[in-house]
């Protein structure tokens, strides 16, 4: 019982992980910070845990899809990620591939179902 | 947010800073102060929300995306399988040795002193385990520093091909021209027949290993022994009172080798740097023994004489043919001929069955 349940959750984290850049990027045309992305994608339903949505963002900055800025002005210095341009491109193409990928998975699963 | 609260998270926020590595730490530590705060002003304790990040191991491996490996998973197998073997060969020469020390220096023929004898035994086992030790960590460590200057070699060359390939995306004139991956690009599996199996190294890696350690430790077993009645005399066959000078060009030597073998190893097939470097080492050693046989004093020179006063008329003959020349040169055109032999053989082999065409 243990086994399986162990097994359900690796590959569900797997499954999840694959999505993780997508949901992320799709939120960040407009700047946010880091706990409030965390809160508007459990809201939809994607639920990510911080310590991995932290580290996720800095390497999206380091390959150049998001850029960040500190906000020194508020009660306490907070960091703002947006998508650059070269974001917006990968973003559009990864949304691309996905609306086939999904539309092919719903083909695949009705199959099964039948 | 109390004063504890702020206590637990300094605490929690080092944890996690403190495994990165250092240009990364105060942007980090920032982050994480923004993060926990903001998690809290949610109505969580802090305990709550410590403990809702998890272990700060685990957060701070989240963050290391490169990491460095002194030596990494592509080499790791065949560095512990050699490190087994050269430890142990090492380490069972050193036990024989010692034994046979004990053994000689304890027995007098015609002694009954058994405080000498057991007082040489105690001396045995001790001189036996320093050498042990010291020799199984220099053999770690020579055999550590190959491979991870094999790691840095491998990855500097991945970056170097790194580089080439985006060379060329800017040489096809526009931005999304992406150079497209084709079947072609795909490097042969290596030939059958260019596979260096473990079972050639081993045997190779082991005689050097077991050479070194006899040089090392007991240059002295290398003698002619003449028993006459109740005395025996051992000869050395090398200079020893001038070993300080030609142990370290021995063991230069033998390092050589080892490194060849090494990348044989590691690389497992013939190709063109197990070739270069087979070819870099060969040319070196034989140079470094002709530097050992004709330049530096090797022999014994009073070699001749002791066998004079020990054999007396039937040494005379000896006297009169031994060449020190001559045994010097008939070593080295044995080296000679052996590298060339193993040089060709990995020329040949390289290039008939090891080169991608």
């Amino acid at each position: 019982m243990g086994q399986e349940k162990e097994l359900l959750d690796s590959l569900l984290m797997e499954l999840r992980r694959g999505t993780l850049v997508l949901s992320v990027l799709s939120q960040m045309s407009t700047a946010k910070y880091g706990y409030s992305l965390v809160q508007s994608l459990e809201e939809k339903g994607i639920s990510i845990d911080p310590n991995t949505l932290y580290p996720l963002m800095r390497r999206l900055e380091k390959q150049g899809l998001l850029e960040s800025q500190w906000d020194t002005g508020g009660s306490k210095p907070r960091k703002y990620y947006r998508r650059t341009l070269y974001g917006d491109e990968i973003y559009h193409e990864l949304k691309k591939q996905w609306e086939q990928i999904s539309q092919g998975m719903e083909k695949l699963l009705k199959e099964g179902e039948e | 947010m109390t004063s504890k609260d702020r206590e637990l998270m300094a605490r929690y926020i080092y944890q996690v800073v403190r495994r990165l590595s250092k240009n990364q730490r105060h942007e980090v530590e920032m982050e994480l102060e923004e993060l926990i705060s903001d998690m809290a002003e949610q109505g969580m304790g802090m305990e709550e929300v410590l403990a809702k990040l998890g272990d700060p191991k685990v957060f701070a491996r989240q963050y290391q995306d490169d990491r460095h490996y002194l030596i990494g998973p592509e080499y790791y197998d065949n560095y512990v399988w050699l490190l087994k073997i050269v430890l142990l060969c090492a380490g069972g020469t050193i036990l024989v040795v010692s034994v046979i020390e004990t053994v000689t220096q304890g027995i007098v023929p015609g002694s009954t002193d058994a405080e000498k004898f057991a007082l040489s035994i105690v001396y045995g086992i001790g001189s036996g385990f320093v050498n042990l030790a010291a020799s199984c960590i220099s053999i770690f460590g020579i055999v550590t520093i190959l491979f991870a200057l094999m790691e840095r070699g491998r990855i500097r060359f991945d970056r170097k091909a790194d580089k080439e390939w985006k060379v060329s995306d800017l040489g096809s004139g526009s931005g999304s021209m992406k150079q497209e991956w084709t079947p072609g690009r795909l490097t042969s599996i290596p030939n059958k027949k260019a596979v260096i199996s473990k079972g050639d190294s081993i045997i190779g890696i082991m005689f050097i290993v077991i050479f070194c350690v006899l040089l090392i430790f007991v240059p002295h077993f290398f003698s002619l022994i003449i028993t006459s009645g109740e005395e025996v005399t051992m000869i050395p066959v090398f200079n020893l009172e001038q070993w300080h000078v030609i142990l370290p060009v021995f063991v230069l030597s033998m390092a050589l080798a080892l490194a060849d073998e090494v990348i044989r190893l590691a690389i497992g097939h013939y190709c063109r740097i197990v070739m270069i470097s087979n070819l870099i080492c060969g040319f070196l050693q034989i140079i470094l023994a002709v530097v050992i046989l004709k330049i530096l004093p090797f022999w014994n020179p009073g070699f001749v004489k002791k066998l004079n006063m020990y054999m007396g008329e039937h040494a005379e003959f000896l006297a009169a043919n031994l060449d020190v020349n001559m045994i010097s040169n008939g070593f080295l055109t044995l080296i000679i001929v052996i590298t060339f032999a193993e040089m060709a053989v990995t020329v040949y082999k390289t290039m008939r069955y090891g080169m991608n065409k």
